[in-house]
């Protein structure tokens, strides 16, 4: 399929409608249409679009902090008196199971209530975006509750009762490790080994081994080896340069998430952030990058769409946004592209991890 | 995601289902298995949810439970078979729900009389509705359970990529199966070392086993030429094409060398590595030594590059032989090398032996000529192409230098006309091209000289392992903006020339042993950059005209003191 040029769009100065996505936000928190319903069970990851979104936008004031935390602790899978459900441990998406409000212990034993991996992960994320101490986080659970979703080939379940398994919930559970700065929630080396044998013949990754290349998986698994810190010894030079030319053969104008498939707003941050992880993002067309993002953009009710002319979603919203941030949009907060949060939230993390390891090493020579 | 839904009754259905919800949360906190009519109502209701939600995992994981209860093989047959029929209607709907599929994987595999047949028909079906999606993953399980031959399968992707060249998907699948028509293991590669046994091979990743490839494989590459043909600029067919005819690196120690005077070794690896690991040992005369392994820039815990000093005395009698091993002992590899009666020795693969460069297997050099030969023919039908990336890698494979003039015009061509979107990509690219083929010059020439200067537009350094030998390097009249922390594994360098450049970070020229000479007009480096130089003890002659620095006050004496052991400054 050749590629398109839109020649009168290719340097058009496309407003960027930043008060829209803003109210956009604030509506996705405040209720979602009908047919969000089917979503009800990942609700805290559709909360996360949302908080992070308003943070790019430099616009959290309009969330009620207080409010929200209180909420994403209640989804949090509390020991029992006996502690005997700690391997259910995490956060839940939703309250949809029908476990009592509570946001502090000890929990309620429930023989289907557990934890998720992804809403364990955006959980975290959406506590660091409002500024939250993880105090109330239940590290010991969290932790108990990721270790028995590996399974022998090293990939994750996302829940404890099975489910289907990829690369997907190692980028989770590695961002969860990295949260809590405690990597013992997985086996690394077997993840690691996973992840290689997801390469594809075409040097990128697929959801698992001897499935398709596709750009949101090699996020998932360029992210994970940097939170890992592993990247340069899981991946040969020469391997992550073909990497490196796979995903910058992903733009088109704005990105495509696998060859002759069309491009999407979503995959400007997932091959983007992939690019900008592995150094080469200099090398991408930023103008063109722009436009499309800003073709797909909302200009009555906000926020971003897959495509132009399509509805938008808070996921393309928010990675939409995403997308911008990391070509240096004016206006926006840079976002970290490993932990996909701000920088700022990250820096409040790397201000908590400091205190924790204070704390830690302060039981001893205290005068 | 994407969807497109139908507004029907909504607030109807929204009521009907909280109704049913309500009932579901008392069925599930009582949990009674003993119950038939009990189970059959939870599935009743269970199914309902899951039509409007199939995303909804607590609910398949429950009926699981449900189903593992059925003892009766009939009634668990006619159970399964409508668990089947249910989750048809549930795809026909979503057929991207990740819940439908898994479950529906759950069931065919515990059917007590499956009907395999009926799902590669589903799959069929599927696949031509959506031919990139979640299907394939299912395929591949049906296909696996009931041990359909590969042939089969192969004749379904040529069917498949046939009817439509762009079909990733089906190229991909390709890739997987060919493999499984030629399992044969890999032979060890040829001794490199005079005398010394073959390395043995670590087991292959899934892209290098098909590389040990029979004759019989070569009549693939008329499919893949008959889909350049139809469609030059579709992608899918160039990256399997590539893969055919692509190769990996072994991995080994490169080159080892030693310096007598300073009793120092260095070692160079095909990939960076993290040597404090243990994994590396020193061995001389026999006995193995105590020494404490560092990479050459504090930065770097993975460098391709590591460096130790030998306990003093044990090697600085240069009137004697000595022999000397490094054993990467995590590879099963290793290096001897010999200490003559010199001051300075090494062993290494030179970059023209190994093919160093080459991505593209050049066991099969007629293979890559008639290729080329094709290749070209497209490009002058069409000449705005994306191939020229490929006829550039084909090229590199067959003669980087003999080919330079040509390799150079194609990057122009591809920068200005074909694709623009990408010339900084390519401008990166073919510097890396560059510095490949004058390492390939330097080799040819036996000398230990690297110039790259005028006209070759630098924009960055790279393949600096392997540059260890290197004792003068000049990069003058180019684009760099810095000497990276990379640069310090050039141990060897005596003289430096980066004039007219625009550099301005020298992070890499970071105790190197026996740099005596550095020129570095015409750059914008300014006093704190220069910081780094303070670490090369044999510093001796600096030139720095045509720098902000030399603007500096003061600037004689704040060098005199940063760098004492310059008697030659030059500003």
């Amino acid at each position: 399929m050749a590629e398109e040029e839109n020649q009168f769009e290719e340097f058009e100065q496309i407003d960027f409608l930043k008060d829209r996505h803003v109210r956009f936000f604030q509506r996705t928190l405040q209720v979602l249409p009908e047919r969000y319903a089917s979503l009800e069970t990942t609700r805290l990851s559709i909360l996360f679009f949302a908080l992070s979104g308003l943070d790019v936008l430099d616009a959290l004031e309009v969330v009620d902090s207080k409010v929200m935390i209180e909420w994403i602790y209640s989804q949090q899978v509390l020991p029992t008196q006996d502690k005997s459900n700690l391997n259910r441990g995490g956060f839940r998406g939703s309250a949809h199971i029908g476990i009592p409000y509570s946001t502090k212990g000890p929990g309620v034993l429930h023989p289907y209530d557990s934890g998720h991996v992804a809403m364990t992960y955006t959980g975290l994320c959406s506590l660091l975006i409002l500024g939250d101490d993880l105090s109330r986080v239940n590290k010991e659970a969290v932790l108990a509750g990721l270790k028995v979703l590996q399974i022998e080939d090293g990939s994750f379940y996302a829940v404890p009762e099975g489910s289907e398994n990829d690369i997907r919930f190692i980028y989770c559970a590695a961002s969860i490790c990295y949260m809590l700065d405690d990597w013992s929630g997985m086996d690394t080396q077997k993840a690691i080994e996973y992840i290689r044998g997801s390469l594809s013949y075409d040097n990128a990754f697929g959801q698992g081994a001897g499935r398709e290349s596709h750009g949101g998986w090699t996020y998932c698994a360029i992210a994970s080896l940097c939170l890992m810190g592993r990247l340069d010894e899981a991946l040969s030079p020469r391997e992550l340069n073909r990497i490196r030319r796979w995903c910058i053969m992903r733009q088109q104008s704005g990105f495509h998430g696998r060859p002759n498939k069309p491009v999407d707003t979503c995959y400007s941050f997932w091959v983007g952030a992939t690019l900008e992880l592995l150094d080469v993002f200099q090398f991408t067309h930023f103008e063109k990058n722009r436009s499309f993002i800003l073709s797909t953009q909302d200009r009555l009710v906000g926020g971003f769409a897959k495509w132009p002319d399509s509805h938008p979603d808070p996921l393309h919203a928010y990675l939409g946004l995403c997308g911008l941030s990391l070509i240096g949009e004016p206006d926006l907060r840079k976002v970290h592209p490993a932990l996909n949060i701000t920088q700022r939230a990250f820096q409040h993390l790397q201000q908590l991890q400091q205190t924790w390891r204070d704390n830690a090493g302060s039981c001893v020579g205290r005068q | 995601h994407g969807r497109v839904k139908v507004k029907t009754t909504a607030q109807q259905e929204e009521e009907k289902r909280k109704e049913r919800e309500k009932k579901l949360k008392v069925y599930v906190a009582a949990r009674d298995r003993k119950d038939g009519v009990f189970d059959d109502e939870a599935l009743q209701l269970t199914q309902q949810l899951l039509s409007a939600n199939p995303d909804f995992a607590t609910l398949w994981n429950y009926r699981r439970e449900i189903l593992t209860h059925l003892e009766d093989e009939d009634e668990a047959q006619k159970i399964y078979e409508a668990e089947l029929s249910f989750l048809e209607s549930c795809l026909k709907v979503n057929p991207k729900s990740y819940g439908s599929w898994h479950h529906r994987g759950w069931v065919s595999a515990r059917l007590p009389r499956p009907d395999w047949a009926r799902e590669l028909r589903l799959c069929d079906r599927c696949l031509s509705l959506d031919d990139r999606n979640h299907c394939w993953d299912y395929r591949r399980m049906v296909v696996k359970m009931s041990s359909v031959p590969v042939k089969q399968e192969l004749e379904f992707t040529d069917r498949l990529i046939g009817s439509n060249f762009s079909n990733y998907s089906s190229w991909h699948y390709r890739s997987t199966l060919l493999p499984l028509l030629h399992p044969g293991s890999p032979e060890p590669p040829p001794s490199r070392c005079d005398g010394d046994p073959p390395h043995s091979c670590s087991p292959p990743s899934p892209q290098t086993h098909f590389h040990r490839v029979c004759e019989e494989q070569l009549l693939k590459y008329e499919l893949v030429q008959n889909a350049f043909f139809t469609d030059p600029n579709d992608q899918s067919a160039w990256f399997y094409y590539r893969w055919l005819l692509g190769r990996e690196r072994e991995e080994m120690i490169s080159c080892a060398y030693v310096s007598r005077e300073q009793e120092r070794v260095a070692v160079a690896f095909s990939r960076p590595v993290n040597a404090q690991s243990g994994s590396l040992l020193l061995v001389l005369d026999g006995q193995p030594q105590r020494v404490e392994w560092r990479s050459v820039h504090p930065h770097f815990k993975h460098s391709p590059v590591w460096i130790c000093d030998l306990p003093p005395g044990t090697i600085s009698d240069i009137a004697n032989e000595h022999n000397l091993t490094v054993h990467w002992t995590e590879k099963h590899t290793h290096r001897d090398c010999a200490l003559y009666t010199r001051s300075e020795s090494w062993c290494r693969d030179t970059a023209t032996d190994l093919e160093l460069f080459s991505e593209l297997s050049v066991e099969k050099t007629s293979v890559l000529q008639s290729e080329l030969q094709s290749v070209n023919q497209l490009q002058e039908l069409e000449p705005l192409n994306k191939c020229l990336l490929t006829i550039i890698l084909l090229m590199r494979a067959l003669d980087p230098l003999g080919y330079e003039k040509e390799t150079l015009a194609h990057f122009q061509t591809l920068k200005q006309e074909v694709d623009s979107m990408r010339s900084a990509y390519y401008s990166d690219l073919c510097s890396k091209f560059m510095i490949e083929n004058t390492i390939l010059k330097m080799e040819y020439a036996e000398v230990r000289v690297f110039s790259i200067s005028d006209r070759q537009n630098l924009t960055t350094l790279c393949h600096l392992d392997q540059l260890l030998l290197v004792t003068h390097i000049n990069l003058s009249s180019n684009q760099l903006r810095r000497l990276p922390p990379q640069f310090a594994m050039l141990q060897c360098l005596e003289v430096v020339e980066a004039d007219n450049n625009s550099i301005e970070n020298l992070e890499g020229v970071y105790h190197l042993p026996k740099l005596e000479e550095v020129s570095l007009k015409n750059n914008i480096s300014t006093l704190a950059d220069l910081q780094p130089l303070a670490s090369c003890p044999k510093l001796r002659r600096l030139d720095l005209r045509g720098n902000p620095v030399t603007q500096t006050a003061n600037v004689e004496s704040e060098l005199a003191e940063l760098l004492p052991s310059v008697a030659d400054l030059l500003l």
